[in-house]
C-alpha cells in the first residue's frame, strides 16, 4: 500500500475525537498523535520534503509526531508560503511517545490528552486552509 | 481562453444560470486559491442531497469547460465544510458581483489585501501619510506637520512605517538623538517575545520644536544592524502557546498601541510607504487611521494608480468604510503656473472621486442627506486638494532638522500651510469630540 498522508490524517483524526468522545483516552490519544504526524507530514511534501517511491519520508523524517512537530519547522521556514502556517513553538507532543501503545490505560486522563488533541485539531486547520490555498 | 480577469464573471455568469440552486445551498463561497484556481465552498449537509449534488456537479462541469486553466477536475471542484461558517475566519469574503449569499475569498501570497479596513481608532487621531508614487515630498511634508503640531503645544508621536526605504527619522533627528532601534528590530524581537527588550531604546525626541514634543520612532536605529535579514522577518505572523495566530499587521496594532499608551502623545503620524504595498496596505486599512492623506502630482500615473485602488475598494464592497477618511493632498504645486496646475489638479482628482468614490446624483439633481457625493469647485470636499508649494529650499533636502531648525513660521506657512490647516482641523475635531 502506498502512504496517502493526506486521508490518513483525516481518518486518524476523526477516530480521535469519536474515541475521545467516548471516553477511550488512551487510544484517542494514540491516534491524535498519528493524526498530527500524517497532517504535518503532508504539509512537509508542500513545503519540499522528498519521499521514497513508495511514498514514505526519507532519512530523519521517518519519525513520529513527538519529533516531526520540529522538523516540520525546518520544511516551512525553507518555503515562502510557510510563513502562514506556524505552529506553536513548544512542541505539545514532547510526551507523547508511540511507544505508549503498549502503556497501561489508567496512565491517560483528560489533563494530558487534551494538549494532543488541541494540537492535533490545530494541524487540521492548517490542513484545511493549505487545501484552500491550492497547497495540497 | 480565460485569464484572471474573466474569472469572476464567468463564475458569476454560470451561478446566474443555477440560481435556484445557488439560492438553496447558499451561503456559497468561490475560493480562488494561490494559484488562481477555483473551487467552491458549500456546507457539507448538501453533500448527500442528491438534487442538490447534480446541480453543484453540473456547475462544477460548466466552471471546468469554461475556466480553462483556472479551473479544478469536476470531481475536485467542489469542497464541502462542515462548519461552514468558519470558511470565512482569518479571510476577507468580497460578493461576487451582485449575487446574494455568495462570496469570493482570495488566497493571497502577501497578508496584505486593502480590503480589511479597522475601525477608526478610539484613542487619538492617526495620520497616515501615503503616495501612490514616492518622491512627492511626503516625509518633508510630515516632518514639516510634526513641527508645525508641536510648536502649538501638541506631543506628537510620529511613526516611519516605510520600512523598505527608510529615512524619516535621519531627516527628523541629528545623528546623536537617533535611538538604538527600531520598528524593525521591534517586530523581529516580538516574535521570540522580546519585544520590551527594545521597546525603551526605540523611541527619540526631535529637538526641533520648543513649545510641544516631537517623539520620533524610526524604521532603524542609529545601526541599523542586519537590516535586510531583520525586515525580511517583519511580516511574519506570530503563534501563541494556545495556537492563537496574530498576524503582523496585528502585532503592528499593539505596538503602535503600546506606544500610544507610553507615551500618551495627541497625534499620531505614519509615514507610510508608498505605492500597492504590503505595508501600505496595513499602514492605510489596518491601523485604524482617521485621517489618510493620498499625495498627489497631476499626472496620469497618478490617477491611474489611485483608481486601481478604489476600484478595489469598490468591487471588495468596503468603499463606505474607508471613502470618509481620505483627503486628497496636492504634493508639490509649482511656482509659475500654480493656480493653472492647481486647478487641473483639482480637475483631475474629482474625476477620480465621483466616478469611483462619489454616490451617483442624477443630472439637477442636489444631493441630499446620506449622499456622499460633491461638486468639483466645494472647498472642503476630500478631492479638493490640500496644496503644497513647492519651494527650492525644502526640495531634495536631505536633513529636515538642519533646515527647520530655527526656521520662520512665516515660511513654513506659506508653503505647508494648507496641509496643517487641515491636519490642525483634523486633530481639533478629534480632540471636540473626545470632551
Amino acid at each position: 500500500m502506498t502512504s496517502d498522508f493526506l486521508n490518513a490524517h483525516h481518518r486518524h483524526l476523526r477516530d480521535a475525537d469519536y474515541l475521545f468522545s467516548a471516553l477511550h483516552l488512551a487510544n484517542a490519544d494514540h491516534l491524535y498523535g498519528m493524526a498530527a504526524e500524517c497532517g504535518l507530514k503532508r504539509l512537509m511534501v508542500a513545503f519540499g520534503m522528498t519521499l521514497e517511491s513508495d511514498g514514505t519520508p526519507k532519512g530523519k523524517d521517518k519519525a513520529h509526531v513527538d519529533k516531526v512537530w520540529t522538523r516540520y519547522e525546518t520544511y516551512r521556514s525553507g518555503h515562502v508560503q510557510g510563513v502562514q502556517y506556524g505552529l506553536p513553538p513548544s512542541n505539545p507532543f514532547d510526551d507523547w511517545k508511540a511507544e505508549q501503545r503498549y502503556a497501561q490505560e489508567q496512565s491517560f486522563d483528560h489533563a494530558r490528552v487534551e494538549p494532543h488533541r488541541t494540537a492535533a485539531h490545530a494541524v487540521h486547520a492548517l490542513m484545511k486552509n493549505a487545501e484552500r490555498a491550492g497547497l495540497v | 481562453m480565460t485569464t484572471f480577469d474573466n474569472i469572476l464573471p464567468k463564475v458569476a455568469e454560470i451561478f446566474r444560470l443555477h440560481i435556484a440552486v445557488i439560492k438553496r445551498v447558499a451561503p456559497v463561497y468561490v475560493n480562488r486559491d494561490l494559484n488562481s484556481r477555483v473551487r467552491l465552498i458549500v456546507a457539507e449537509q448538501w453533500e448527500q442531497d442528491l438534487q442538490a449534488r447534480t446541480a453543484l456537479d453540473a456547475i462544477a462541469q460548466a466552471m471546468f469547460e469554461q475556466l480553462g486553466a483556472h479551473a479544478f477536475p469536476p470531481s475536485q471542484a467542489v469542497l464541502f465544510e462542515a462548519n461552514i461558517e468558519s470558511v470565512k475566519h482569518g479571510s476577507f469574503a468580497a460578493p461576487l458581483l451582485d449575487l446574494e449569499h455568495v462570496w469570493v475569498i482570495d488566497r493571497l501570497a502577501i497578508e496584505g489585501n486593502w480590503a480589511t479596513i479597522s475601525p477608526i481608532s478610539t484613542g487619538v487621531p492617526r495620520i497616515v501619510f501615503f503616495s501612490i508614487k514616492g518622491g512627492v515630498g511626503r516625509s518633508t511634508a510630515m516632518a514639516a506637520a510634526a513641527w508645525s503640531l508641536a510648536q502649538s503645544g501638541k506631543r506628537v508621536l510620529v511613526l516611519d512605517l516605510d520600512l523598505e526605504s527608510p529615512g524619516l527619522s535621519s531627516s527628523l533627528l541629528p545623528k546623536d538623538r537617533r535611538p538604538t532601534y527600531g520598528i524593525t528590530d521591534w517586530l523581529a524581537e516580538d516574535l521570540v517575545n522580546n519585544g520590551d527588550a527594545v521597546l525603551e531604546y526605540m523611541i527619540a525626541t526631535s529637538t526641533l520644536s520648543h513649545d510641544g514634543d516631537i517623539y520620533v520612532v524610526p524604521a532603524h536605529g542609529v545601526n541599523p544592524g542586519e537590516y535586510v535579514s531583520k525586515l525580511g522577518r517583519a511580516w511574519m505572523p506570530k503563534v501563541a502557546a494556545d495556537g492563537r495566530r496574530e498576524s503582523w499587521t496585528q502585532r503592528l496594532q499593539r505596538l503602535l498601541n503600546t506606544l500610544e499608551e507610553k507615551l500618551k502623545p495627541d497625534v499620531i503620524l505614519i509615514d507610510s510607504r508608498a505605492g500597492i504595498d504590503e505595508i501600505a496596505s496595513a499602514c492605510v486599512t489596518d491601523l485604524g487611521a482617521t485621517l489618510v492623506l493620498l499625495f498627489a502630482i497631476d499626472g496620469e500615473q497618478t490617477w491611474s494608480g489611485y483608481r486601481i485602488l478604489f476600484q478595489h475598494w469598490r468591487t471588495t464592497d468596503v468603499v463606505r468604510e474607508i471613502r470618509e477618511r481620505l483627503q486628497l493632498v496636492g504634493a508639490v504645486v509649482p511656482e509659475l503656473g500654480g493656480a493653472e496646475y492647481f486647478s487641473a489638479l483639482r480637475e483631475g482628482a474629482w474625476t477620480l472621486f465621483s466616478e469611483e468614490l462619489y454616490d451617483e446624483v442624477a443630472p439637477g439633481q442636489v444631493a441630499s442627506d446620506g449622499v456622499w457625493s460633491f461638486d468639483e469647485s466645494e472647498e472642503g470636499a476630500p478631492h479638493s486638494p490640500w496644496s503644497i508649494r513647492w519651494h527650492r529650499s525644502f526640495a531634495a533636502l536631505r536633513a529636515i532638522h538642519t533646515r527647520l531648525d530655527g526656521i520662520d513660521a512665516q515660511e513654513v506657512t506659506n508653503i505647508f500651510g494648507d496641509l496643517i490647516a487641515g491636519i490642525t482641523r483634523t486633530v481639533e475635531t478629534e480632540d471636540a469630540q473626545d470632551d
